[in-house]
């Protein structure tokens, strides 16, 4: 299992490299670009670029020395034509400096990159939403080399696109940045905090009716209310435990890592560590714990022991609502261990 | 183009009389969108989906078969339901599989692209339309045109986004389908109506087996910092809402003036806060 791991600056490039990454990606949003167009999102995080060409070509160049790969990501959901000229450029310049690999969402900018023939290999982003053969199929079509699987599928769902498409790589999520809904489909902005910050941690009150008009019983409110007092608490989980960490720095929040050994087994061969935003502390912790199971998996039971004991929180984990791939524990009926 | 477009209306259930909301724009439903584009729990069985193909049949209109986005279970329900239609039948996709399937294994069905897969910002919380040039619908843009025209789509969906304008459904190459008077801005695969019943440990998972509550409640989403003229926002099932702003309702009505939207489709059963009767 490899491991791809972001980074934000060129200095967390050797330390994630020395850390264990087999592969590294950034965004890059460069002076032409911001020139173009102001307020526009080149990839689908905001914050946590590289700032020029320059830049990214020193990624490039650190990354190599250290025997690792780089890739760049575009993976808004869509652009419009005039965006897209500029990121075909973008593209082949990132090809001119030697990078490795796009991480792209919008179907129509992966089939013109494909279509320039600059030898990069093409990776589908989450934000593309590609859950079964098919979709994983068309965007082979169009030139994807490797499918990065979105949050929120089973092992099982994940098993039966990478059987059906075995010359695909599969990427799938193992830590962080814990999306409440589909980031396929999500057509909404990280706003300021004061305007409210990502819609599903604004402050909506919910007022729920029943359909038939009927008033809600007193037994439907009571369920209402309990069912969406269980959901803030998964969305708090999903939030990094209100973006805590142990005392020596391991984050909490979404966590794949005791499934490890299970998304090997559905042919899962990188594990993706999100957050290119985090500080640099956060993202060289995290890649700790990956490799810390990554390096155990030669005994799946040891390496999910591991990981179920890495921030010493097991009531964490026996709760479920930090973890990626729930199925994994409950089809094992797994015990919790600290 | 026609200066006065179709009329859809989306429907998950059969319903028990006639479903011809007259008085849009002076005209008749003359088709129905059945099934769901939200979740793949609501995929018809091929005995509903037959039941609404001979009730509307009967009525005199034309049927296109809403999906959803799926995973390799929710393909194998489509692919029973595909060979059921009648020849050159719609069917509204909102996940690339689908769309390659039907290019490939149905040729004789008409694939729609759905407004999962005609991206655009719809952010209801928008104080300004400047806001939405964050990232600018890509719909107009070559390549994914191109991307259309290679699975044979040509038709679009569209959602009236907040702080529309009649500029954004300008023609652009293919015939386009608005959805009216309510749109969607966020979807999750996760839904948390659906993990009512669910044991605590088992809510809010993928694949979860729900009871399809979503058919008996939704939500209206009131918010500290919302301004005077946010869109009233609702949740129902995965997916979060918007009422159209008489603003936005004003944006597509000069745009159908204008010979821009060749079909409108009015939300039924599902799309709203009551369900209609």
């Amino acid at each position: 299992m490899d491991i791809t791991a972001p980074i934000s600056a060129l200095a967390e490039i050797a330390p994630t490299a020395a850390g264990g990454a087999d592969e590294i990606y950034c965004g890059c949003i460069p002076e032409r670009w911001r020139s173009r167009f102001a307020a526009g999102a080149l990839s689908r995080r905001m914050m946590g670029n590289l700032t020029s060409l320059e830049d990214l070509g020193q990624a490039v160049e650190i990354a190599h020395d250290h025997g690792k790969r780089l890739s760049l990501t575009l993976n808004q959901q869509q652009y419009d034509s005039a965006q897209m000229a500029l990121i075909l450029e973008l593209a082949e310049q990132f090809a001119a400096l030697g990078g490795d690999a796009l991480i792209i969402a919008d179907p129509g900018l992966l089939a013109a990159i494909d279509a320039l023939g600059l030898g990069l290999r093409l990776h589908v982003s989450s934000v593309a939403g590609v859950r079964n053969s098919q979709a994983a199929k068309f965007h082979q079509d169009l030139g994807a080399h490797r499918i990065v699987f979105p949050r929120y599928l089973t092992l099982d769902e994940m098993a039966a696109v990478t059987a059906a498409v075995p010359e695909l790589e599969f990427e799938a999520f193992v830590l962080n940045d814990g999306c409440l809904f589909d980031e396929a489909v999500c057509h909404t902005l990280h706003l300021p905090a004061k305007m409210g910050g990502a819609i599903c941690m604004d402050s909506y009150a919910l007022h729920y009716d029943r359909d038939d008009g009927a008033a809600l019983s007193p037994e439907d409110a009571e369920r209402l209310a309990d069912n969406e007092k269980a959901y803030r608490r998964w969305a708090w989980h999903k939030f990094s435990c209100g973006f805590s960490t142990t005392e020596d720095g391991l984050p909490y929040g979404p966590c794949g890592l005791c499934a490890l050994s299970g998304l090997a087994r559905a042919g899962v061969t990188i594990a993706k560590i999100a957050g290119r935003e985090s500080p640099t502390g956060r993202k060289l912790k995290s890649l700790e714990m990956t490799v810390g199971v990554r390096d155990r998996l030669a005994e799946p039971a040891t390496a999910r022991r591991f990981a179920q004991a890495l921030r010493r929180r097991p009531d964490y984990c026996a709760e479920r609502y930090m973890c990626s791939y729930p199925d994994a524990l409950l089809a094992d009926d797994l015990e919790i261990t600290a | 183009m026609t200066a006065k477009p179709d009329l859809a209306v989306a429907l998950s259930e059969v319903p028990e009389r006639r479903a011809a909301p007259a008085g849009f724009d002076g005209r008749l439903v003359t088709r129905v969108h059945f099934g769901n584009e939200f979740c793949d729990r609501l995929i018809p069985s091929p005995a509903r989906l037959q039941k609404a193909l001979d009730w509307a049949q009967s009525h005199g209109l034309t049927v296109s078969l809403a999906t959803p986005g799926v995973t390799e279970d929710g393909l194998a329900q489509l692919c029973k339901l595909f060979p059921l239609l009648p020849e050159k039948s719609e069917v509204i996709v909102n996940d690339w599989g689908t769309a390659r399937l039907l290019c490939a294994d149905f040729p004789t069905l008409e694939p729609v692209a759905g407004r999962q897969l005609c991206k655009m910002i719809k952010d209801p919380r928008l104080p300004s339309r400047s806001w939405r040039a964050v990232s600018p619908p890509g719909m107009r843009a070559g390549a994914f045109q191109a991307v259309l025209d290679r699975l044979g789509i040509r038709r679009l969906e569209a959602d009236v986004p907040p702080l529309a304008a009649p500029e954004d459904f300008a023609p652009l190459g293919k015939r386009l389908s608005v959805h009216a008077a309510i749109g969607y801005a966020t979807k999750g695969r996760v839904c948390k109506i659906g993990a009512l019943a669910r044991p605590r440990a088992e809510k809010f998972t993928a694949g979860l087996a729900c009871r399809r509550e979503c058919l008996t409640f939704a939500a209206a989403m009131d918010r500290r910092a919302a301004t005077a003229d946010e869109p009233p926002t609702f949740q129902r099932g995965n997916t979060v809402f918007y009422h159209h702003t008489p603003a936005m309702t004003e944006a597509l009505h000069q745009a159908t003036q204008r010979g821009w939207v060749d079909r409108i489709i009015i939300p039924g059963d599902w799309h709203g806060h009551h369900r209609a009767d």
